[in-house]
C-alpha cells in the first residue's frame, strides 16, 4: 500500500512538471524594428 | 529507515519513468515553436547570370544577380489571428529584392506568408498574399516542420502561387551534418508580372496590356536539417522568359528575363549551419537526450529501490554477545 501511494507521488509530481512548463511556454516577444531589406548586407561576422 | 529510504527512491524512480514519455509526447510537440519575432535575412547569389536589359530590350549575360530575401516575424499580425485561429500562429513579412550587377533594383517581391507555429502548417487568414495577390497556400513555405521525415512534402511556389510536390531526395551529409535533401521542378508556367517594374513609369498592368506573357521554370533544392526542419542550404536553377515579346518592340519573340543558378553566398551559409547546430541541441533534449536519460534513472532508481526493500525483508543473522 505504502508502495503504491510513493508510486502516486512520483507520478503526479512528474505531471504537475511536465503541465506547468507546458503551460507557461516562452513570451512572444516584439516585432523586429529592422526593416526588410532592398540593399545587399555586406559580409555577416 | 531501510523502507523508507525504498519508498522515496521509487517515488523517485516512477517521476523520472513518467517524465521521458510525458518529455517526449506531451511537452515537446507544445513547446517546440517558431518564435513570433524572429528576424531572418539571407542572401543569394547568381554568378554569372544573364538578365534582361531594359534599355536595349536585349539578354545579356552579366558577372552577378544578388537576391536579398528578408523574413520578420509580425508579432502584433500574430496575435491578432491567434485570437480567432485559437492556436500559436507565426506572421512572417518576406521581400525578395533582386538586384543587379549595377546596384539598380531588378525586381522586389513582397509576400506574407502565415504558418502554425508548432507544425508549420500554413493557415489560411486574411493578408495572406503574394505581390499583392491574395493567395491560399496549401503547402510548407521556407522551413519544414520540426523532426522532418524522409518523404515529399507539399511545397508553396511563390511565382506560380500553387503548391507542389517537393521530393525527398536522400540524406546527404552538408558541413558536418545529416541533411535530407529535398528537389522541386516547376515546368514552364506562366507567371504573373511583377509589380515592382525595374524600368521607371512602366507598370505590369502597362505591360501586360500589350500581350507580352511572363513565363518561368525553376529546380529548387533544399539541404534540410530534419532536427530543426530548418534549410541550412538553398539553391535554384531559375530561368524566366517573356513571350509575345515583338509586341514590345523587341526583336525577337522569346526573351529570356533571367536565368541564373541561385546559390547562398557563403557567410549566409556558415551563420545559418551555426545557428542551426545551436537550435538542434534544444530540439535534441527534449526530444533524445532528457527522454532516454530520465527513462535509465527511472530503471536505476527502481532497481535500488527494490534492493534496499530485499534487503530489508531478509532476517539478520543473530549476533553474539
Amino acid at each position: 500500500m505504502r508502495a503504491l501511494v510513493a508510486a502516486a507521488i512520483g507520478l503526479a509530481a512528474a505531471l504537475a512538471l511536465v503541465f506547468t512548463i507546458s503551460a507557461v511556454g516562452s513570451p512572444p516577444g516584439e516585432t523586429s524594428p529592422k526593416p526588410l531589406l532592398t540593399t545587399v548586407p555586406g559580409p555577416k561576422q | 529507515m531501510r523502507r523508507r529510504a525504498g519508498l522515496v527512491l521509487l517515488a523517485f524512480a516512477v517521476f523520472f519513468a513518467a517524465l521521458s514519455p510525458l518529455l517526449r509526447w506531451y511537452a515537446f510537440p507544445r513547446l517546440a515553436k517558431v518564435p513570433p519575432n524572429q528576424y531572418q535575412e539571407v542572401v543569394l547569389e547568381a554568378k554569372p547570370a544573364t538578365l534582361l536589359d531594359y534599355t536595349t530590350l536585349k539578354a545579356k549575360e552579366v558577372e552577378k544577380v544578388t537576391i536579398v530575401q528578408t523574413l520578420k516575424g509580425n508579432v502584433e499580425e500574430s496575435e491578432k489571428i491567434e485570437r480567432s485561429a485559437g492556436r500559436d500562429v507565426v506572421v512572417w513579412d518576406a521581400l525578395s529584392y533582386i538586384q543587379g550587377p549595377d546596384g539598380k533594383m531588378v525586381s522586389e517581391i513582397p509576400e506574407r506568408y502565415i504558418f502554425d507555429a508548432h507544425t508549420q502548417a500554413p493557415v489560411n487568414a486574411t493578408g495572406e498574399m503574394v505581390d499583392g495577390d491574395p493567395v491560399r497556400r496549401t503547402g510548407i513555405e521556407f522551413k519544414w516542420p520540426f523532426l522532418t521525415e524522409k518523404r515529399d512534402y507539399e511545397y508553396f511556389d511563390a511565382q506560380s502561387r500553387t503548391t507542389a510536390p517537393i521530393h525527398y531526395k536522400g540524406t546527404r551529409t552538408f558541413r558536418g551534418l545529416e541533411v535530407y535533401y529535398f528537389e522541386q521542378t516547376i515546368p514552364w508556367t506562366k507567371v504573373p508580372m511583377p509589380k515592382k517594374m525595374p524600368i521607371e513609369g512602366v507598370t505590369a498592368e502597362q505591360i501586360t496590356q500589350t500581350g507580352i506573357t511572363r513565363w518561368y521554370t525553376t529546380k529548387r533544392m533544399f539541404w534540410v536539417d530534419p532536427v530543426t526542419g530548418a534549410p541550412v542550404n538553398g539553391e535554384e536553377i531559375h530561368r524566366e522568359e517573356l513571350r509575345n515579346a515583338k509586341k514590345m518592340g523587341m526583336s525577337e519573340d522569346t526573351v529570356t528575363a533571367f536565368s541564373g543558378h541561385v546559390k547562398m553566398r557563403e557567410d549566409y551559409i556558415v551563420d545559418t549551419v551555426g545557428l542551426v547546430k545551436s537550435q538542434r541541441v534544444l530540439v535534441l533534449l527534449l526530444t533524445s537526450y532528457l527522454p532516454w536519460g530520465f527513462l535509465g534513472l527511472g530503471i536505476g532508481l527502481l532497481a535500488l529501490a527494490l534492493w534496499l526493500e530485499a534487503r530489508s525483508r531478509t532476517p539478520r543473522e543473530p549476533t553474539s554477545a
